[in-house]
């Protein structure tokens, strides 16, 4: 054999080499990644549905800026609704975001992704007490704090005060009844008009609202109880409404919950069930002016379903003290307090609220201010996922009235046991 | 037996050159399909500890989850359905544009476009049509009609995704049926005419056996492509009304990445592998007896 066959064979065997191993370390790696863990700390994974979601995450970078000029926060992430599938890929990758947001609502299903927060709570004295009660006893998980909580959001009914007026019907406020409720959706529903607009899934409502509004949970002691028949009721009337009082459209298992809200601002519903997040959204976009109350129940004294969002640590991180430096940042009163203030969101502190309530009318303010106090956690389980999408994909056979509720919760909850 | 320098020296470039092909089959194909076989066989959440189970996910899939045979029963429907539907209808169109001169290549390319458009894009066009107040069910409402919920009825439902399925998936059917018609001889036809035959004659007796080796391969790609229905029932109507349109691979995508089962979606993707390659087995068991490979 030549010296030139040979050098010809190991230069071939070379390039091929140096062409696998590349294409292998060009998929293996993320895109300008550092390994030290010091960039992941500022790095956030979060729902980025639209440019309001972006601006949201801005500014909460903002206003921590306003303390410390060099603070930053990298962001990326999907849709919301994509977001607790893609969380769970994304972490397992490399070079993943530190910092994550997780939700009262879903502690427990992403347990395994985020660390405690307890020992670094103490280290850095913070006072935990400061931030809303129900948040933080949804975001504790076996005991220990998984989150830091930037809101805390009771589900709020929202009315279209144009049309009530049209319709004769009196705007509810603080205390409202589930039969008066029913009466003024029969009398709003009228000339193309439907009394109000309702979304697939279950914990964007209007069930799981009015059986919390109740007193009815769908979590007992750590498990599922979606067969408990307060709840199976209070889901049996949210079906009634559309199913047989046709007070409603029937949604389709795809809409997401921009189908509804379109509905509401458009002036085809006159009511609909929604977070306070919506709050700045439907009073500026819908066509008539809009008013805020409690979600009704049987009694007219509501107890508010909170709903809340946090930021978390990944169990994958590692500086993870960088990281919790980097939330404590944004979770100030101060900073919270801006961004309620900015964008809407119902502050997580009490001491915030003020900057957050701002020009609101007093009666809207006094609504979101007595949910906050009655207000129980949405507490769930790891399988709440399963129970999501099972609920919006079967809920349409509940809405047209061809299952019960007590058929349709029952079969989700043994497929999500 | 004297092996010639040349030839072994070939060998040995030959296999150089095919390493980073073969090390990605490895990698890519082969490895997964290994690890996905491994995963079926324990309770395995992405994040958490994996427990072995043995055989639980198939005994489970085959005896204690009503959902999987509903699915199976669900893509075997659609398989069925999407596949007649599509070959007829492509098979009629593909003739029609053969005989029609000069236009066919343009409406061949406008048969084509939703192929290469992407399905997302199609789907979410679907669904604003399809919706209760959507295009169709209001130009239903101009003629006085009251259109039914076309993705919210069960009885409706799998009907509405075969309809869009096919106006998707046809062109590529009529390309290759269109091929295969380009090469049928017009001496044959023209041979069976001055013996009398008809056009449906000529059709069933000349051009249908002609066509046969492209029919059959439409027919396995396409019987292939059913089973693996997902963009449609998940952007249309999320697998509901009930499991009315859930598909088994739309069902192996939940528990995989929503349900965080990643053990029992691995079983559901070895009983889809197991179901698609009996059926092509079966047809190509039949090739002989139903395609003619004679010029």
């Amino acid at each position: 054999m030549s010296i030139n066959r040979v050098t010809g064979r190991l230069l071939t065997a070379a390039a091929v080499a140096a062409l696998a191993a590349g294409t292998l370390s060009a998929c293996g790696s993320s895109t300008g990644s550092s390994s030290g863990g010091g960039k992941e700390a500022s790095s956030m994974y979060t729902w980025i549905t639209n440019e309001n979601d972006r601006a949201q995450w801005q500014a909460f970078v903002d206003a921590a800026k306003k303390k410390d000029p060099a603070f930053n926060l990298t962001l990326e992430g999907p849709s919301f609704n994509d977001y607790w599938t893609k969380v769970k890929t994304r972490l397992s990758s490399s070079g993943a975001p530190c910092i994550i947001t997780t939700q009262a609502a879903r502690a427990q299903e992403l347990k395994d992704l985020t660390v405690p927060l307890d020992d670094m709570v103490k280290s850095n004295s913070i006072d935990v007490s400061m931030y809303n009660k129900a948040m933080i006893d949804g975001l504790t998980v076996d005991g220990t704090l998984r989150g830091i909580p930037y809101d805390a959001e009771p589900v709020v009914l929202y009315y279209n005060k144009d049309l009530l007026a049209a319709a004769g019907v009196k705007e509810p406020t603080t205390k409202y009844t589930t039969s008066q409720f029913a009466g003024d959706l029969k009398a709003l529903t009228k000339d193309g008009v439907m009394g109000l607009a309702v979304p697939p899934g279950f914990g964007s409502g209007p069930g799981l609202p009015l059986a919390f509004a109740n007193g009815n949970e769908p979590v007992k002691d750590g498990k599922l109880d979606l067969t408990n028949q307060g709840l199976v009721n209070d889901q049996q009337f949210a079906f009634d409404l559309v199913a047989k009082e046709k007070v409603a459209n029937a949604p389709q298992a795809s809409d997401g919950t921009d189908v509804p809200e379109q509905q509401f601002m458009s002036g085809k519903a006159a009511m609909i069930i929604d977070g306070p997040w919506m709050y700045d959204t439907l009073t500026t976009k819908t066509q008539g002016k809009v008013g805020i109350a409690v979600v009704p129940s049987t009694s007219g004294e509501s107890i508010g379903m909170i709903q809340g969002s946090a930021f978390a640590i990944a169990a994958s991180c590692k500086d993870k003290d960088a990281a919790f430096k980097n939330i404590m940042k944004i979770t100030t009163p101060e900073v919270i307090g801006a961004v309620g203030a900015a964008r809407g969101t119902v502050p997580s502190v009490e001491s915030a609220v003020k900057d957050w309530a701002g020009t609101k009318p007093a009666a809207d303010v006094a609504v979101v201010q007595a949910l906050l106090k009655s207000g129980r956690p949405l507490v769930t389980t790891p399988s709440w996922n399963q129970v999501e999408t099972n609920f919006t994909q079967y809920s349409g056979e509940g809405f047209r009235g061809s299952k019960t509720a007590q058929e349709l919760l029952s079969t989700i909850m043994n497929s999500a046991k | 037996m004297k092996r010639t320098p040349a030839r072994g020296g070939h060998g040995r470039l030959a296999a150089v050159y095919l390493a980073p092909g073969m090390l990605g089959f490895l990698i890519f194909i082969v490895l997964p399909l290994v690890a996905s076989l491994v995963i079926s066989l324990f309770d395995w959440p992405l994040f958490g500890t994996p427990k072995f189970v043995g055989l639980d996910n198939y005994v489970r899939l085959l005896t204690g989850d009503p959902v999987f045979w509903t699915v199976l029963g669900n893509t075997l429907f659609f398989a069925v359905c999407y596949t007649v539907f599509n070959l007829v209808a492509a098979l009629a169109v593909a003739t029609w544009l053969h005989n029609l001169g000069s236009w066919g290549p343009f409406f061949r390319v406008l048969f084509f476009i939703p192929v290469v458009t992407p399905m997302v894009a199609n789907a979410l066009v679907w669904r604003l049509m399809l919706t209760d107040d959507g295009v169709i069910n209001s130009f239903l409402a101009n003629l006085g009609i009251q259109g039914p919920s076309w993705l919210s009825d069960s009885h409706l439902a799998m009907g509405s995704l075969i309809a869009m399925s096919v106006w998707q998936g046809i062109g590529y059917n009529i390309i290759v049926l269109g091929a295969g018609l380009n090469g049928i001889s017009p001496n044959l036809l023209e041979a069976a005419r001055l013996d009398g035959a008809g056009a449906w004659q000529r059709f069933f007796r000349v051009v249908l056996p002609m066509l046969s080796p492209s029919l059959f391969f439409c027919t396995v790609m396409t019987i292939i492509g059913s089973f693996k229905v997902f963009t449609q029932p998940y952007l249309l109507t999320l697998g509901g009304p009930g499991d009315s349109t859930n598909t088994i691979v739309l069902y192996l995508y939940r528990n995989g990445f929503s349900f965080d089962k990643l053990g029992y979606a691995s079983a559901l993707a070895w009983a889809l592998f197991v179901i698609v390659m009996l059926i092509t087995a079966l047809q190509f068991s039949q090739q002989k007896r139903l395609v003619n490979y004679d010029n």
